[in-house]
């Protein structure tokens, strides 16, 4: 049989990188598009990275950007894909406050222009679309839990450009026939998660707190409540859905939801923190069990304007007609998040004890 | 004095809304894209084109917007620019998306910046609601199925978000079909009364339709921008579905044009299949009662009587017969 071709858009991300260590095993050659950056920014895939000499290469990397169609139009040309996942976004709901424009250019318009780049390549018959959709669309949510059948609301410019690029790819399946999938992922994360999001910031800042890097973490709304999974297990319902005979959208989750101050309690069980929460609100505090010290405070500045309290997937559809499960439990996760961040903390503690210098990022 | 910026004051909602805010006393400027290239036909169908100032601003442009409304110092803005034609997005999706939604979250950043208690009115479509069977209310879930329809989706969240996020006065108007003689001909009703009176007059033409089964709920646009307004006089903002209530198959339309000429449809239409969307809204229904109710609006004018007057405007000499196709 002749070897698969799959192109990621947004290849250097969690799920990207995921997604094509999964893609790679299955036997695929595997393409990638990243965003030109003076920085690098290839450190969840360099693992992967194979020689441009070597022949025979299967993980091959392309320049690319969501907001260029001359761009997308000649990468997928040159691929010619027999599946396309559309992971590429800007993904973070905070930011896309500040930059509402931005978020709307890559996140709707970018979907859209991979949509078209397809159609207009002649390309709609081969090429099958993963359209990575998301909860934040269920937003403020009219029922609990949430299933594929549940009216959007979204609350953030982020899940509105979302919800474009959720009907746009179900507009074009239907107006072209093209096999194009949404997957309505709930959260899901892994040690790969970028820093800035809450479950990340969390094992990170916990791991430096307790090896003494960091003095407090500062969060938003401890009260919020998801449902968090694993990244891993999440790309495979990605893959998945491309392997079905009809397409079609699902909800992936877990079907389980805790808050943001249980995930700080999760996190602090596996590194051994001892923590007791007081306080209420923007004054509930996280203190020390044994130094008495404040860990964990709120910082209204990371509150939103508009909140979204509670996700909480119900992911029957995806088992009964994908079979599909998530193997990886919550604690499991936050073990393996935690152990790496404290891994990282280490290393950071080590080399300066050495009296080498170490990055102190800050969101 | 109250003042009004009118984006996209051109098309035919412009022209029939600049005509009602200036009867009721409201300073009214607009913008259009190119103001001296601007096709201000339907202004001077409803003679208020001397009475407008007219300004160039790009929507996807945020530092002319932002100028053309420090110069106005409007109490209300009313944005109805944007690609409007459903067939035509199959055609244009991404220019569809950039004047209809990006332009709409330019225009909220705006006023979120300026922090000016500027009252503002987003023209949203029923084609959001995509088949409804059943008439839709304003709380009945967005199925779009058209790149249009799915760009209003976009823009009707992100008013919906700008209110409850920074307390914006922003209100969607979810508004059905509406015509008047100042639909450009490549509007399917336009074209159906301009054929027709052609026909009558004996050009021996064909009138070419696509699907004549579709279903739609058509009102009167005169009618349809003093339900604008009223929501923008509310104590609280809110959205509002804007219909007549009455649903008629294209073919009752095409029938009821051809009978006000004294003519047999049948004998006259072809039915083309090329002309068929890829995606199409089979059927479309809507319960305008909350409008009735809140804003003390209702339309007196159902599909007859639009395609009576429409036929009539196109019969006079003085109509607006050569508005831009």
């Amino acid at each position: 049989m002749k070897k698969k071709v799959a192109l990621i858009t947004g290849i250097t991300g969690q799920d990207g990188a995921y997604l094509a260590e999964m893609l790679l095993e299955k036997g695929y050659e595997v393409h990638g598009i990243k965003r030109r950056a003076s920085l690098f920014n290839t450190a969840r895939i360099d693992h992967l990275y194979q020689d441009p000499n070597v022949t025979g290469r299967r993980f091959i990397l392309h320049y690319g950007d969501l907001t260029d169609a001359t761009n997308l139009i000649r990468v997928i040309q040159q691929v010619q894909p027999d599946e396309l996942y559309n992971l590429a976004a800007q993904s973070h709901v905070a930011v896309s406050f500040e930059s509402p424009e931005y978020t709307a250019n890559c996140d709707a318009l970018g979907t859209l222009r991979i949509l078209e780049a397809i159609r207009i390549l002649g390309l709609t018959e081969k090429t099958k679309v993963y359209q990575a959709s998301t909860s934040e669309l269920f937003g403020k949510v009219r029922e609990v839990p949430q299933t594929e059948k549940t009216p959007f609301y979204p609350r953030s410019p982020y899940a509105v450009a979302k919800l474009y690029g959720y009907w746009i790819t179900v507009n074009y399946r239907e107006a072209y026939n093209m096999f194009a999938c949404n997957g309505i992922l709930f959260n899901h994360e892994s040690p790969m998660r970028g820093e800035t999001f809450v479950t990340r910031k969390i094992t990170r800042a916990m791991a430096r707190i307790k090896l003494g890097l960091q003095d407090c973490l500062f969060l938003g709304n401890l009260n919020a409540r998801r449902d968090w999974g694993h990244a891993r297990d999440y790309v495979e319902m990605m893959w998945l859905m491309l392997q079905q005979a009809t397409p079609d959208d699902y909800v992936i989750a877990t079907g389980v939801q805790y808050s943001v101050r249980e995930f700080v309690q999760a996190t602090a069980d596996e590194l051994g923190i001892p923590i007791r929460f007081e306080g209420e609100g923007a004054d509930e505090k996280g203190f020390h069990g044994e130094t008495g010290k404040c860990i964990v405070a709120v910082a209204p500045r990371y509150f939103r304007p508009t909140e979204v309290e509670t996700l909480l997937g119900d992911p029957t559809k995806a088992r009964v007609q994908l079979g599909w499960q998530p193997r990886i439990t919550f604690a499991q996760m936050v073990s393996e998040m935690a152990k790496a961040d404290l891994r990282d903390a280490e290393r950071d503690t080590l080399c300066k004890r050495q009296g080498f210098a170490t990055y102190d990022y800050h969101e | 004095m109250k003042s009004a910026l009118i984006i996209g004051i051109t098309g035919q909602d412009g022209a029939y809304l600049t005509k009602l805010l200036l009867d009721k006393g409201y300073k009214v400027a607009g913008t259009s894209r190119d103001a001296h290239m601007a096709n201000t036909a339907g202004l001077d169908a409803l003679g208020v084109a001397e009475r407008v100032v007219v300004h160039s601003a790009s929507l996807t442009d945020f530092r002319g917007l932002w100028q053309t409304i420090e110069k106005v110092d409007p109490d209300e803005v009313y944005n109805l620019a944007g690609q409007s034609s459903v067939g035509l997005s199959f055609e244009q999706p991404l220019e569809t998306f950039e004047s209809v939604a990006v332009a709409t979250i330019n225009i909220l950043e705006l006023l979120r910046l300026l922090g000016k208690p500027i009252r503002f009115y987003n023209a949203c479509s029923s084609e959001c609601f995509g088949n409804a069977t059943e008439p839709a209310v304003e709380t009945t879930p967005f199925k779009p199925r058209s790149p249009y329809a799915v760009a209003k989706a976009a823009s009707f969240w992100s008013v919906a978000n700008y209110r409850e996020a920074y307390g914006l006065y922003a209100c969607s108007g979810i508004l059905s079909n509406h015509e008047s003689p100042l639909r450009p001909a490549r509007f399917v009703t336009r074209k159906i009364v301009s054929t027709a009176c052609r026909i009558a007059d004996g050009s021996g033409e064909r009138l070419s339709l696509g699907n004549t089964g579709v279903v739609r709920d058509w009102g009167w646009a005169g009618e349809y921008v003093d339900a604008m307004w009223r929501m923008l006089q509310m104590d609280t903002p809110e959205d509002f579905l804007i219909a007549t209530g009455k649903s008629y198959s294209l073919q009752d339309f095409t029938a009821q044009v051809f009978a006000e000429l004294g003519l047999d449809h049948t004998e006259h239409v072809d039915v083309n299949p090329g002309l068929y969307r890829p995606t199409d809204i089979l059927e479309s229904r809507a319960n305008p009662s909350k409008a009735e109710r809140l804003l003390g609006w209702r339309a007196t004018m159902a599909m007859p009587e639009v395609a009576r007057a429409m036929v009539r405007a196109e019969r006079e000499p003085t109509s607006s017969k050569e508005n831009r196709t």
